[in-house]
């Protein structure tokens, strides 16, 4: 075996097992397309592991679930679930432990932050008074729980920031704001906040904000990630409610 | 099995033409237990039957780009599905809160269990089976915790208390011992 095909296949393997980055992954996904052995090598490691999938213990019916694949196929734009957000009101939870050093207090902190969320919502409601109305308000948390700042996205490509306290950033970095609009988009910048002020950011446009979209800020070096997504350490974050 | 393969690709025929009882289908084929394969990595039923609604949708829309010479037609759609739930698995892992607390250790270590010892399932004269089994315990154990339950190598060198470095070269290595055997 040539040291090529070796690498062909090795890189197959690690796709098929989603070992890749992003980069990489979206790289082997387009070279797919075009290089006839690389397709061969990935559907080979498909083809092995598939036993393994086969092996799943289907479990009752899903009920309702056919129901939902046809209501979003006769209106795609109606029924496309966003998964990070899915469940029933505890986002937190939804997702898995997927970190070897989990901070100890987060869950009770992320938790009492729902709390607090839905009661600044209401007790913020001046703000719900402002036009337009938002269509989703989220009230960021840090680590210990405290609201420290609020987003109102107003899902026509513009959002406004509201620092509740004077975040401190480092020489020659730039706080930005992130929502998550869906796991195919993946995370997505809506613009820079330079300093700890109300801002209205104009973002990208993306689809309807909804009920639990996570928005976050992070640190990211001055001018912005240079990736794309955030790549910084996080400063706060939050699920968004939708006003009554 | 191949009765069941054509009738998938069969139908993957029909969802690029249109036909929306072909993608019913394929749901009545395969719907239960795609469900279950994207519960194994995301943990929560309702997680998993999010990502396996997506997944029809994706099937549904990119039906006319299954070939034959992208392997097998269940292949094709199964890995639809396992891609959406990593994917839900790496973006939580970046960007939510994690779970800390002893009950998610336990669980973890039951659902690492479950995936180290799955392949001992496979039929008898299934080749993966016959081939993991020449591999050696840590090899075969990383390999089924990637595979089964979407782990990372940092999240196996973390459950396994091993550099990273050492858990890449078990996936390297294993792989590379599972394609020859299986050649």
């Amino acid at each position: 075996m040539s040291a090529g095909k070796r690498d062909i296949d090795e890189l197959a393997d690690e796709y098929v097992l989603g070992l890749l980055d992003a980069a990489d992954y979206a790289r082997v996904e387009a070279d797919i397309e075009t290089d006839s052995s690389l397709r061969a090598a990935v559907a080979a490691s498909r083809d092995r592991f598939l036993a393994l999938d086969l092996l799943a213990k289907p479990g009752h019916e899903p009920e309702g679930l056919w129901g939902r694949i046809a209501a979003t196929l006769d209106d795609p734009k109606a029924g496309v679930p966003v998964v990070a957000a899915a469940g029933d009101g505890d986002p937190q939870t939804a997702i898995r432990t997927a970190n070897d050093n989990p901070v100890a207090g987060w869950r009770l902190a992320a938790l009492s932050g729902i709390a607090a969320s839905l009661l600044l919502a209401v007790g913020l409601g001046w703000s719900l008074l402002l036009q337009p109305e938002p269509r989703v308000i989220a009230v960021l948390l840090d680590g210990a729980g405290e609201p420290q700042a609020i987003v109102e996205d107003f899902g026509n490509a513009s959002a406004r920031v509201m620092p509740l306290v004077d975040f401190e950033v480092p020489e020659g970095r730039t706080m930005q704001v992130w929502t998550l609009p869906s796991q195919e988009l993946g995370p997505v910048s809506l613009g820079l906040l330079p300093r700890s002020q109300d801002m209205i950011l104009d973002g990208p446009v993306l689809p309807q904000p909804k009920e639990a979209q996570l928005y976050e800020i992070t640190i990211e070096q001055a001018g912005g990630s240079p990736t794309g997504r955030p790549t910084g350490p996080i400063l706060v974050k939050g699920f968004a409610k939708m006003p009554r | 099995m191949q009765e069941h393969q054509e009738k998938l690709a069969d139908a993957l025929a029909g969802c690029a033409k249109g036909d929306r009882n072909a993608l019913r289908t394929i749901f009545e084929l395969e719907g239960a237990r795609l469900v279950a394969v994207a519960q194994r990595i995301l943990r929560r039923r309702e997680l998993a039957e999010d990502v396996v609604q997506e997944a029809f949708i994706q099937i549904w829309t990119k039906a006319g780009q299954y070939a034959p010479d992208r392997g097998s037609a269940r292949g094709w759609i199964y890995a639809i599905t396992r891609n959406r739930a990593l994917n839900l698995v790496r973006d939580g892992k970046r960007l939510e809160f994690t779970e800390p607390d002893n009950l998610a250790d336990l669980h973890d270590a039951e659902h690492m269990d479950h995936a180290a010892n799955i392949w001992a399932d496979l039929d008898n004269q299934n080749r993966l089976r016959e081939c993991l089994s020449r591999l050696d315990e840590t090899k075969r154990r990383s390999i089924l915790m990637v595979y089964v339950s979407g782990y990372t190598h940092g999240e196996i060198a973390g459950r396994l208390k091993v550099p990273l470095g050492t858990a890449k070269a078990w996936v390297r290595r294993g792989l590379a011992s599972l394609r020859e055997c299986m050649a």
